[in-house]
Protein backbone atom coordinates (compact mmCIF):
# COMPACT_ATOMS: atom_id res chain seq x y z
CA UNK A 1 0.00 0.00 0.00
CA UNK A 2 2.98 2.21 0.69
CA UNK A 3 2.43 5.92 0.50
CA UNK A 4 -1.26 5.72 -0.15
CA UNK A 5 -1.92 5.44 3.56
CA UNK A 6 -1.01 8.89 4.69
CA UNK A 7 0.35 9.13 8.18
CA UNK A 8 0.61 12.89 8.23
CA UNK A 9 1.51 13.87 11.75
CA UNK A 10 -1.57 12.74 13.60
CA UNK A 11 -2.53 10.40 16.33
CA UNK A 12 -6.05 10.12 15.08
CA UNK A 13 -7.13 7.08 13.13
CA UNK A 14 -9.17 7.07 9.96
CA UNK A 15 -12.36 7.55 11.92
CA UNK A 16 -11.49 11.12 12.66
CA UNK A 17 -13.10 11.27 16.06
CA UNK A 18 -11.76 9.08 18.78
CA UNK A 19 -13.42 9.43 22.14
CA UNK A 20 -11.30 11.27 24.65
CA UNK A 21 -8.50 12.08 22.23
CA UNK A 22 -8.45 15.74 21.21
CA UNK A 23 -8.36 15.94 17.41
CA UNK A 24 -5.72 17.94 15.59
CA UNK A 25 -7.01 20.91 13.63
CA UNK A 26 -6.01 20.58 9.96
CA UNK A 27 -7.76 23.56 8.42
CA UNK A 28 -8.81 26.74 10.10
CA UNK A 29 -10.70 29.55 8.42
CA UNK A 30 -11.20 32.69 10.43
CA UNK A 31 -13.42 35.57 9.34
CA UNK A 32 -12.89 34.76 5.68
CA UNK A 33 -14.81 37.21 3.48
CA UNK A 34 -15.27 37.56 -0.26
CA UNK A 35 -17.09 40.20 -2.24
CA UNK A 36 -17.64 40.36 -5.98
CA UNK A 37 -18.58 43.90 -6.95
CA UNK A 38 -21.14 45.00 -4.37
CA UNK A 39 -22.35 41.46 -3.70
CA UNK A 40 -21.15 39.73 -0.56
CA UNK A 41 -20.56 36.20 -1.79
CA UNK A 42 -19.12 35.05 1.48
CA UNK A 43 -19.81 36.87 4.76
CA UNK A 44 -17.21 36.55 7.49
CA UNK A 45 -16.91 32.79 7.83
CA UNK A 46 -15.19 30.68 10.45
CA UNK A 47 -14.66 26.99 9.88
CA UNK A 48 -12.42 24.43 11.52
CA UNK A 49 -11.79 20.98 10.07
CA UNK A 50 -10.16 18.27 12.19
CA UNK A 51 -7.53 16.04 10.72
CA UNK A 52 -8.92 12.78 9.38
CA UNK A 53 -12.53 13.93 9.45
CA UNK A 54 -15.10 13.96 6.67
CA UNK A 55 -17.07 17.20 6.50
CA UNK A 56 -19.78 18.04 3.99
CA UNK A 57 -21.15 21.40 2.95
CA UNK A 58 -24.71 21.59 1.68
CA UNK A 59 -26.54 24.64 0.49
CA UNK A 60 -28.45 26.08 -2.46
CA UNK A 61 -26.75 27.65 -5.46
CA UNK A 62 -25.17 30.98 -4.66
CA UNK A 63 -24.54 30.21 -0.99
CA UNK A 64 -20.83 30.71 -1.51
CA UNK A 65 -19.73 27.11 -1.09
CA UNK A 66 -17.77 27.02 -4.32
CA UNK A 67 -16.24 30.39 -3.48
CA UNK A 68 -15.23 28.95 -0.12
CA UNK A 69 -13.64 26.01 -1.95
CA UNK A 70 -11.75 28.21 -4.34
CA UNK A 71 -10.44 30.25 -1.42
CA UNK A 72 -9.22 27.11 0.38
CA UNK A 73 -7.70 25.84 -2.89
CA UNK A 74 -5.86 29.13 -3.30
CA UNK A 75 -7.56 30.01 -6.59
CA UNK A 76 -9.19 33.03 -4.97
CA UNK A 77 -7.70 35.30 -2.35
CA UNK A 78 -10.23 36.32 0.31
CA UNK A 79 -10.86 40.03 0.84
CA UNK A 80 -10.30 39.51 4.54
CA UNK A 81 -9.62 36.69 6.97
CA UNK A 82 -7.07 33.98 7.40
CA UNK A 83 -6.74 30.50 5.91
CA UNK A 84 -4.52 28.21 7.96
CA UNK A 85 -3.61 24.69 6.88
CA UNK A 86 -1.47 22.54 9.18
CA UNK A 87 -0.65 25.68 11.11
CA UNK A 88 0.66 27.53 8.03
CA UNK A 89 -0.96 30.56 6.49
CA UNK A 90 -1.99 29.46 2.99
CA UNK A 91 -4.07 32.48 2.04
CA UNK A 92 -4.06 32.68 -1.77
CA UNK A 93 -1.48 29.87 -2.03
CA UNK A 94 -1.99 27.02 -4.48
CA UNK A 95 -0.36 23.60 -4.42
CA UNK A 96 -1.63 22.85 -0.90
CA UNK A 97 -4.75 20.72 -1.31
CA UNK A 98 -6.25 17.98 -3.46
CA UNK A 99 -9.15 19.12 -5.62
CA UNK A 100 -11.82 17.27 -7.54
CA UNK A 101 -14.90 18.52 -9.36
CA UNK A 102 -18.06 17.08 -10.86
CA UNK A 103 -16.20 17.12 -14.17
CA UNK A 104 -13.56 14.42 -13.94
CA UNK A 105 -11.03 16.64 -15.78
CA UNK A 106 -9.08 13.63 -16.97
CA UNK A 107 -6.96 14.51 -19.96
CA UNK A 108 -8.10 12.45 -22.96
CA UNK A 109 -4.57 12.04 -24.35
CA UNK A 110 -3.23 10.26 -21.28
CA UNK A 111 -3.85 6.71 -20.12
CA UNK A 112 -5.48 6.01 -16.76
CA UNK A 113 -2.06 5.48 -15.19
CA UNK A 114 -0.71 8.74 -16.58
CA UNK A 115 -3.83 10.58 -15.49
CA UNK A 116 -3.40 9.31 -11.95
CA UNK A 117 0.15 10.66 -11.86
CA UNK A 118 -0.96 14.02 -13.32
CA UNK A 119 -0.25 16.06 -10.19
CA UNK A 120 3.35 14.85 -10.20
CA UNK A 121 3.66 15.47 -13.94
CA UNK A 122 2.49 19.05 -13.47
CA UNK A 123 5.03 19.85 -10.79
CA UNK A 124 8.10 17.68 -11.35
CA UNK A 125 9.43 14.62 -13.12
CA UNK A 126 7.23 11.57 -12.77
CA UNK A 127 9.32 8.94 -10.97
CA UNK A 128 9.15 5.16 -11.05
CA UNK A 129 7.79 5.38 -7.51
CA UNK A 130 4.94 7.61 -8.74
CA UNK A 131 4.07 5.07 -11.41
CA UNK A 132 4.26 2.17 -8.97
CA UNK A 133 1.97 3.95 -6.60
CA UNK A 134 -0.52 4.75 -9.37
CA UNK A 135 -0.56 1.12 -10.44
CA UNK A 136 -0.93 -0.11 -6.88
CA UNK A 137 -3.81 2.17 -6.06
CA UNK A 138 -5.59 1.37 -9.32
CA UNK A 139 -5.21 -2.35 -8.68
CA UNK A 140 -6.30 -2.04 -5.10
CA UNK A 141 -9.48 -0.22 -6.07
CA UNK A 142 -10.51 -2.32 -9.02
CA UNK A 143 -9.07 -0.44 -11.99
CA UNK A 144 -5.92 -2.53 -12.40
CA UNK A 145 -7.08 -3.85 -15.75
CA UNK A 146 -7.68 -0.35 -17.07
CA UNK A 147 -4.30 1.26 -16.44
CA UNK A 148 -3.54 1.53 -20.13
CA UNK A 149 -7.00 2.64 -21.18
CA UNK A 150 -7.70 6.14 -22.32
CA UNK A 151 -10.42 7.89 -20.29
CA UNK A 152 -12.73 7.83 -23.32
CA UNK A 153 -12.97 4.05 -22.97
CA UNK A 154 -14.23 4.25 -19.36
CA UNK A 155 -17.69 4.70 -17.85
CA UNK A 156 -18.59 7.83 -15.90
CA UNK A 157 -18.21 6.07 -12.56
CA UNK A 158 -14.82 4.66 -13.49
CA UNK A 159 -13.64 8.05 -14.67
CA UNK A 160 -14.61 9.63 -11.35
CA UNK A 161 -12.70 6.89 -9.55
CA UNK A 162 -9.64 7.66 -11.63
CA UNK A 163 -10.09 11.35 -10.86
CA UNK A 164 -10.25 10.54 -7.15
CA UNK A 165 -7.14 8.38 -7.35
CA UNK A 166 -5.37 11.26 -9.05
CA UNK A 167 -6.44 13.43 -6.13
CA UNK A 168 -5.22 10.83 -3.60
CA UNK A 169 -1.73 10.31 -5.04
CA UNK A 170 -1.13 14.05 -5.06
CA UNK A 171 -0.51 13.53 -1.31
CA UNK A 172 -2.17 16.63 -0.06
CA UNK A 173 -3.46 16.47 3.51
CA UNK A 174 -6.87 17.93 2.62
CA UNK A 175 -9.08 16.77 -0.23
CA UNK A 176 -11.64 19.22 -1.59
CA UNK A 177 -14.37 17.38 -3.45
CA UNK A 178 -16.92 19.60 -5.19
CA UNK A 179 -19.96 17.51 -6.08
CA UNK A 180 -17.76 14.74 -7.45
CA UNK A 181 -20.67 12.36 -8.01
CA UNK A 182 -23.18 14.97 -9.16
CA UNK A 183 -23.25 13.78 -12.77
CA UNK A 184 -23.67 10.07 -11.99
CA UNK A 185 -26.90 8.10 -11.94
CA UNK A 186 -28.33 7.21 -8.53
CA UNK A 187 -27.15 3.61 -8.50
CA UNK A 188 -23.58 4.44 -9.54
CA UNK A 189 -23.57 7.32 -7.12
CA UNK A 190 -24.37 5.08 -4.15
CA UNK A 191 -21.67 2.65 -5.26
CA UNK A 192 -19.23 5.53 -5.48
CA UNK A 193 -20.20 6.76 -2.00
CA UNK A 194 -19.53 3.35 -0.51
CA UNK A 195 -16.28 3.17 -2.40
CA UNK A 196 -15.27 6.64 -1.27
CA UNK A 197 -15.94 5.74 2.37
CA UNK A 198 -13.74 2.68 2.01
CA UNK A 199 -10.88 4.60 0.40
CA UNK A 200 -11.19 7.43 2.89
CA UNK A 201 -11.11 5.01 5.84
CA UNK A 202 -8.00 3.34 4.50
CA UNK A 203 -6.18 6.50 3.47
CA UNK A 204 -6.76 8.50 6.62
CA UNK A 205 -7.16 11.72 4.65
CA UNK A 206 -9.31 14.68 5.55
CA UNK A 207 -12.18 15.40 3.19
CA UNK A 208 -14.21 18.54 2.64
CA UNK A 209 -17.11 17.62 0.42
CA UNK A 210 -19.62 19.85 -1.39
CA UNK A 211 -22.94 18.38 -2.44
CA UNK A 212 -26.53 19.29 -3.22
CA UNK A 213 -27.62 15.85 -2.08
CA UNK A 214 -28.57 15.85 1.61
CA UNK A 215 -28.58 12.03 1.79
CA UNK A 216 -25.08 11.96 0.40
CA UNK A 217 -23.87 14.56 2.88
CA UNK A 218 -25.25 12.69 5.87
CA UNK A 219 -24.24 9.25 4.65
CA UNK A 220 -20.61 10.27 4.19
CA UNK A 221 -19.88 12.85 6.84
CA UNK A 222 -18.90 13.40 10.44
CA UNK A 223 -20.30 16.92 10.21
CA UNK A 224 -22.75 18.60 7.88
CA UNK A 225 -22.27 22.32 7.34
CA UNK A 226 -25.39 24.06 6.06
CA UNK A 227 -24.86 27.27 4.11
CA UNK A 228 -27.31 29.90 2.93
CA UNK A 229 -27.13 32.59 0.23
CA UNK A 230 -27.34 36.38 0.18
CA UNK A 231 -24.96 36.79 1.82
CA UNK A 232 -23.29 33.39 1.65
CA UNK A 233 -22.70 32.13 5.17
CA UNK A 234 -22.75 29.09 7.44
CA UNK A 235 -26.08 28.73 9.20
CA UNK A 236 -25.61 25.38 10.93
CA UNK A 237 -22.90 22.89 11.79
CA UNK A 238 -24.54 19.56 12.52
CA UNK A 239 -22.57 16.63 13.94
CA UNK A 240 -23.42 13.19 12.64
CA UNK A 241 -22.81 10.60 15.34
CA UNK A 242 -23.91 7.57 13.30
CA UNK A 243 -21.30 4.86 13.80
CA UNK A 244 -18.85 3.83 11.10
CA UNK A 245 -18.34 1.84 9.02
CA UNK A 246 -21.66 2.73 7.43
CA UNK A 247 -23.51 0.69 4.85
CA UNK A 248 -26.72 1.27 2.90
CA UNK A 249 -28.90 0.40 5.91
CA UNK A 250 -27.81 3.68 7.46
CA UNK A 251 -29.89 5.50 4.84
CA UNK A 252 -33.10 4.36 6.54
CA UNK A 253 -31.84 4.59 10.10
CA UNK A 254 -33.95 6.78 12.44
CA UNK A 255 -30.90 8.83 13.43
CA UNK A 256 -30.22 9.42 9.74
CA UNK A 257 -33.78 10.52 9.08
CA UNK A 258 -33.70 12.87 12.08
CA UNK A 259 -30.57 14.61 10.79
CA UNK A 260 -32.06 14.74 7.32
CA UNK A 261 -35.22 16.40 8.64
CA UNK A 262 -33.11 18.99 10.44
CA UNK A 263 -31.00 19.77 7.37
CA UNK A 264 -34.00 19.93 5.06
CA UNK A 265 -35.80 22.32 7.41
CA UNK A 266 -32.77 24.61 7.41
CA UNK A 267 -32.40 24.51 3.65
CA UNK A 268 -36.06 24.88 2.96
CA UNK A 269 -36.63 27.74 5.39
CA UNK A 270 -33.77 29.63 3.80
CA UNK A 271 -35.01 29.17 0.29
CA UNK A 272 -38.31 30.86 0.90
CA UNK B 1 -10.89 -4.55 -40.14
CA UNK B 2 -9.30 -5.76 -43.40
CA UNK B 3 -12.55 -5.36 -45.31
CA UNK B 4 -13.05 -1.91 -43.80
CA UNK B 5 -9.58 -0.81 -44.91
CA UNK B 6 -10.23 -2.19 -48.38
CA UNK B 7 -13.49 -0.28 -48.65
CA UNK B 8 -11.77 2.83 -47.33
CA UNK B 9 -9.23 2.63 -50.16
CA UNK B 10 -11.45 1.26 -52.92
CA UNK B 11 -14.36 3.67 -52.69
CA UNK B 12 -12.35 6.86 -53.35
CA UNK B 13 -10.35 5.11 -56.09
CA UNK B 14 -13.56 3.98 -57.74
CA UNK B 15 -14.92 7.50 -57.55
CA UNK B 16 -11.81 8.85 -59.29
CA UNK B 17 -12.04 6.07 -61.86
CA UNK B 18 -15.63 7.02 -62.63
CA UNK B 19 -14.55 10.65 -63.04
CA UNK B 20 -11.84 9.69 -65.55
CA UNK B 21 -14.24 7.39 -67.37
CA UNK B 22 -16.82 10.21 -67.65
CA UNK B 23 -14.09 12.48 -68.97
CA UNK B 24 -13.09 9.87 -71.57
CA UNK B 25 -16.70 9.35 -72.67
CA UNK B 26 -17.37 13.07 -73.06
CA UNK B 27 -14.19 13.71 -75.04
CA UNK B 28 -14.86 10.81 -77.40
CA UNK B 29 -18.62 11.30 -77.76
CA UNK B 30 -18.44 15.03 -78.45
CA UNK B 31 -15.25 14.94 -80.53
CA UNK B 32 -13.54 17.44 -78.22
CA UNK B 33 -10.33 18.83 -79.70
CA UNK B 34 -7.16 17.65 -77.85
CA UNK B 35 -6.01 21.23 -77.12
CA UNK B 36 -9.31 21.87 -75.34
CA UNK B 37 -9.35 18.56 -73.52
CA UNK B 38 -7.31 15.46 -74.33
CA UNK B 39 -8.36 11.95 -73.44
CA UNK B 40 -7.26 11.15 -69.88
CA UNK B 41 -4.88 8.43 -71.00
CA UNK B 42 -3.24 10.84 -73.45
CA UNK B 43 -2.73 13.30 -70.60
CA UNK B 44 -1.10 10.65 -68.46
CA UNK B 45 0.95 9.49 -71.44
CA UNK B 46 2.24 13.04 -71.97
CA UNK B 47 3.67 13.03 -68.45
CA UNK B 48 5.48 9.74 -68.98
CA UNK B 49 6.85 10.87 -72.33
CA UNK B 50 8.46 13.93 -70.75
CA UNK B 51 9.29 12.40 -67.39
CA UNK B 52 13.03 12.83 -67.93
CA UNK B 53 12.61 16.62 -68.19
CA UNK B 54 9.78 16.83 -65.68
CA UNK B 55 11.04 14.94 -62.66
CA UNK B 56 13.55 17.56 -61.45
CA UNK B 57 10.76 20.12 -61.72
CA UNK B 58 8.39 17.86 -59.81
CA UNK B 59 11.06 17.44 -57.16
CA UNK B 60 11.41 21.22 -57.12
CA UNK B 61 7.75 21.97 -56.50
CA UNK B 62 7.62 19.19 -53.89
CA UNK B 63 10.54 20.78 -52.08
CA UNK B 64 8.98 24.27 -52.23
CA UNK B 65 5.67 22.94 -51.02
CA UNK B 66 7.26 20.93 -48.23
CA UNK B 67 9.51 23.66 -46.84
CA UNK B 68 6.81 26.26 -47.21
CA UNK B 69 4.34 24.02 -45.44
CA UNK B 70 6.79 23.33 -42.61
CA UNK B 71 7.63 27.01 -42.24
CA UNK B 72 3.98 28.02 -42.39
CA UNK B 73 3.01 25.44 -39.78
CA UNK B 74 5.77 26.57 -37.44
CA UNK B 75 5.10 30.26 -37.93
CA UNK B 76 1.36 29.73 -37.61
CA UNK B 77 1.81 27.86 -34.34
CA UNK B 78 4.16 30.47 -32.90
CA UNK B 79 1.78 33.27 -33.87
CA UNK B 80 -1.08 31.45 -32.16
CA UNK B 81 0.90 30.91 -28.97
CA UNK B 82 2.09 34.52 -28.86
CA UNK B 83 -1.42 35.79 -29.53
CA UNK B 84 -3.00 33.58 -26.89
CA UNK B 85 -0.43 34.48 -24.22
CA UNK B 86 -0.04 38.20 -24.78
CA UNK B 87 -3.21 40.15 -25.31
CA UNK B 88 -1.41 43.13 -26.84
CA UNK B 89 0.16 40.89 -29.46
CA UNK B 90 -3.26 39.52 -30.26
CA UNK B 91 -4.79 42.96 -30.64
CA UNK B 92 -1.91 44.13 -32.80
CA UNK B 93 -1.53 41.06 -34.95
CA UNK B 94 -5.06 39.84 -35.62
CA UNK B 95 -6.19 42.65 -37.95
CA UNK B 96 -2.97 42.42 -39.89
CA UNK B 97 -3.29 38.67 -40.28
CA UNK B 98 -6.77 39.09 -41.70
CA UNK B 99 -5.59 41.81 -44.06
CA UNK B 100 -2.77 39.51 -45.18
CA UNK B 101 -5.33 36.92 -46.23
CA UNK B 102 -7.81 39.36 -47.72
CA UNK B 103 -5.25 40.48 -50.28
CA UNK B 104 -5.04 38.13 -53.29
CA UNK B 105 -1.87 36.05 -52.92
CA UNK B 106 -0.88 36.60 -56.51
CA UNK B 107 -0.80 40.35 -55.90
CA UNK B 108 1.61 39.88 -53.03
CA UNK B 109 3.64 37.44 -55.06
CA UNK B 110 5.03 40.16 -57.32
CA UNK B 111 6.60 42.39 -54.65
CA UNK B 112 7.68 39.32 -52.65
CA UNK B 113 9.55 38.06 -55.66
CA UNK B 114 11.10 41.44 -56.24
CA UNK B 115 12.23 41.59 -52.60
CA UNK B 116 13.47 38.02 -52.21
CA UNK B 117 14.99 37.54 -55.65
CA UNK B 118 13.71 36.33 -59.01
CA UNK B 119 15.96 33.39 -59.58
CA UNK B 120 15.60 31.66 -56.21
CA UNK B 121 13.06 29.47 -54.47
CA UNK B 122 12.86 31.91 -51.55
CA UNK B 123 9.83 33.89 -52.82
CA UNK B 124 8.05 30.63 -53.66
CA UNK B 125 8.59 29.23 -50.19
CA UNK B 126 7.56 32.59 -48.71
CA UNK B 127 4.27 32.47 -50.61
CA UNK B 128 3.56 28.93 -49.39
CA UNK B 129 4.30 30.06 -45.83
CA UNK B 130 1.99 33.04 -46.38
CA UNK B 131 -0.86 30.73 -47.35
CA UNK B 132 -0.25 27.95 -44.83
CA UNK B 133 0.30 29.88 -41.61
CA UNK B 134 -3.15 31.45 -41.48
CA UNK B 135 -5.41 28.41 -41.05
CA UNK B 136 -2.88 27.05 -38.54
CA UNK B 137 -2.88 30.26 -36.50
CA UNK B 138 -6.65 30.59 -36.50
CA UNK B 139 -7.28 26.99 -35.46
CA UNK B 140 -4.52 26.74 -32.85
CA UNK B 141 -5.50 30.10 -31.36
CA UNK B 142 -9.06 28.86 -31.13
CA UNK B 143 -7.85 25.66 -29.46
CA UNK B 144 -5.65 27.53 -26.98
CA UNK B 145 -8.40 29.93 -25.98
CA UNK B 146 -10.86 27.08 -25.47
CA UNK B 147 -8.81 24.91 -23.14
CA UNK B 148 -11.11 23.95 -20.26
CA UNK B 149 -10.68 26.63 -17.58
CA UNK B 150 -11.45 24.08 -14.87
CA UNK B 151 -8.57 21.96 -16.10
CA UNK B 152 -6.26 24.98 -15.96
CA UNK B 153 -7.52 25.68 -12.44
CA UNK B 154 -6.84 22.08 -11.45
CA UNK B 155 -3.26 22.46 -12.66
CA UNK B 156 -3.00 25.67 -10.64
CA UNK B 157 -4.38 23.99 -7.52
CA UNK B 158 -1.67 21.34 -7.86
CA UNK B 159 0.89 24.12 -7.98
CA UNK B 160 1.87 23.66 -11.63
CA UNK B 161 4.12 26.23 -13.26
CA UNK B 162 2.87 28.05 -16.36
CA UNK B 163 5.51 26.27 -18.42
CA UNK B 164 4.41 22.79 -17.34
CA UNK B 165 0.75 23.68 -17.71
CA UNK B 166 1.52 24.82 -21.24
CA UNK B 167 3.34 21.63 -22.25
CA UNK B 168 1.25 19.15 -20.32
CA UNK B 169 -2.20 20.60 -20.92
CA UNK B 170 -2.41 23.42 -23.43
CA UNK B 171 -0.23 21.97 -26.17
CA UNK B 172 -1.78 18.48 -26.17
CA UNK B 173 -5.22 20.09 -26.07
CA UNK B 174 -4.43 21.90 -29.34
CA UNK B 175 -3.30 18.84 -31.29
CA UNK B 176 -6.69 18.37 -32.95
CA UNK B 177 -7.20 22.03 -33.95
CA UNK B 178 -3.58 22.15 -35.09
CA UNK B 179 -4.21 19.31 -37.50
CA UNK B 180 -7.42 20.91 -38.73
CA UNK B 181 -5.32 23.92 -39.69
CA UNK B 182 -2.55 21.76 -41.14
CA UNK B 183 -4.98 19.83 -43.34
CA UNK B 184 -6.37 23.05 -44.80
CA UNK B 185 -2.80 24.30 -45.22
CA UNK B 186 -1.70 21.07 -46.88
CA UNK B 187 -4.28 21.42 -49.65
CA UNK B 188 -3.44 25.09 -50.18
CA UNK B 189 0.34 24.67 -50.07
CA UNK B 190 0.66 23.31 -53.61
CA UNK B 191 -1.45 26.18 -54.92
CA UNK B 192 0.93 28.62 -53.22
CA UNK B 193 3.96 26.91 -54.73
CA UNK B 194 2.34 27.05 -58.17
CA UNK B 195 1.55 30.75 -57.86
CA UNK B 196 5.08 31.39 -56.70
CA UNK B 197 6.52 29.51 -59.64
CA UNK B 198 4.27 31.40 -62.05
CA UNK B 199 5.48 34.76 -60.81
CA UNK B 200 9.15 34.14 -60.25
CA UNK B 201 11.32 33.17 -63.19
CA UNK B 202 13.59 30.35 -62.20
CA UNK B 203 16.20 29.82 -64.92
CA UNK B 204 16.04 26.07 -64.33
CA UNK B 205 12.39 26.01 -65.33
CA UNK B 206 9.42 24.98 -63.19
CA UNK B 207 6.14 23.09 -63.35
CA UNK B 208 4.18 26.33 -63.60
CA UNK B 209 6.39 27.53 -66.43
CA UNK B 210 6.07 24.19 -68.23
CA UNK B 211 2.28 24.30 -68.02
CA UNK B 212 2.31 27.87 -69.31
CA UNK B 213 4.52 26.89 -72.24
CA UNK B 214 2.49 23.77 -73.03
CA UNK B 215 -0.62 25.94 -73.05
CA UNK B 216 1.05 28.31 -75.50
CA UNK B 217 1.91 25.37 -77.72
CA UNK B 218 -1.65 24.05 -77.66
CA UNK B 219 -0.29 20.93 -75.95
CA UNK B 220 -3.49 20.14 -74.09
CA UNK B 221 -2.29 16.68 -73.13
CA UNK B 222 0.66 18.08 -71.16
CA UNK B 223 -1.41 20.86 -69.54
CA UNK B 224 -3.96 18.34 -68.33
CA UNK B 225 -1.32 15.80 -67.40
CA UNK B 226 0.58 18.28 -65.23
CA UNK B 227 -2.63 19.49 -63.65
CA UNK B 228 -3.44 15.92 -62.70
CA UNK B 229 0.05 15.54 -61.33
CA UNK B 230 -0.44 18.64 -59.15
CA UNK B 231 -3.71 17.17 -57.92
CA UNK B 232 -1.94 13.94 -57.02
CA UNK B 233 0.74 15.87 -55.13
CA UNK B 234 -1.89 17.92 -53.28
CA UNK B 235 -3.89 14.86 -52.31
CA UNK B 236 -0.74 13.04 -51.20
CA UNK B 237 0.20 15.97 -48.96
CA UNK B 238 -3.24 15.92 -47.44
CA UNK B 239 -3.11 12.17 -46.88
CA UNK B 240 0.32 12.37 -45.26
CA UNK B 241 -0.91 15.05 -42.85
CA UNK B 242 -4.03 13.00 -42.11
CA UNK B 243 -1.82 10.01 -41.41
CA UNK B 244 0.34 12.08 -39.07
CA UNK B 245 -2.78 13.23 -37.30
CA UNK B 246 -3.90 9.66 -36.74
CA UNK B 247 -0.45 8.81 -35.37
CA UNK B 248 -0.42 11.78 -33.01
CA UNK B 249 -3.92 11.26 -31.62
CA UNK B 250 -4.04 7.56 -30.71
CA UNK B 251 -6.55 8.30 -27.94
CA UNK B 252 -9.17 9.17 -30.52
CA UNK B 253 -8.87 5.83 -32.26
CA UNK B 254 -7.86 3.25 -29.69
CA UNK B 255 -9.18 2.36 -26.25
CA UNK B 256 -5.69 1.79 -24.82
CA UNK B 257 -2.27 3.40 -25.04
CA UNK B 258 0.52 1.82 -27.00
CA UNK B 259 2.41 0.87 -23.89
CA UNK B 260 -0.18 -1.78 -23.08
CA UNK B 261 0.87 -3.86 -26.07
CA UNK B 262 4.42 -4.04 -24.89
CA UNK B 263 3.28 -4.87 -21.42
CA UNK B 264 0.92 -7.54 -22.62
CA UNK B 265 3.77 -9.18 -24.47
CA UNK B 266 5.80 -9.12 -21.29
CA UNK B 267 2.87 -10.35 -19.23
CA UNK B 268 3.63 -14.12 -19.11
CA UNK B 269 6.56 -13.52 -16.76
CA UNK B 270 4.00 -11.49 -14.83
CA UNK B 271 5.25 -8.86 -12.43
CA UNK B 272 1.91 -8.66 -10.70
Amino acid sequence: MGRVASSRGASCDAQGYIEGVPATVLLDLSAVTKTFGDQIVLAATDLTIDEGSFVSIVGPSGCGKSTLFNIIAGLLAPDAGEVTLEGRNVRGATGQVGYMLQKDLLVPWRSVEDNITMAARLTRRVSAADRDEARQIAQRYGLGDYLDHYPRALSGGMRQRVAFMRTLVAHRPLLLLDEPFGALDAQTRLDMQLWLLEVWRESGRTVLFITHDVDEAIFLSDRIIVMSPRPGRIVADIPNPIARPRDVDVLTDTAFVAIKAQVLRLLHARQR
Amino acid sequence: MRVKTLVWVLVPLTSIGVLLLGWEIIVVAFHVQPYIAPRPLAAIQAIFDKWGVLWPLVLGILRETFYGFLGGALLGFLFAVAMSKVRVVRRLLYPQLIVSQAVPVIAIAFPLTAILGFDTVRPIIAIVIWIVFFPVTVNVLDGLTHVDQDLLNLAKVYGATRWRTFWQIEVPATVSPLFTGLKIGATYAITGAFIGESVSASSGGSIALTISQANGNNNGALVYGLTMLLAVIGVTFFLVVTGLEALSTPWLRRPTSRRSRRRRVAAPQGAQ
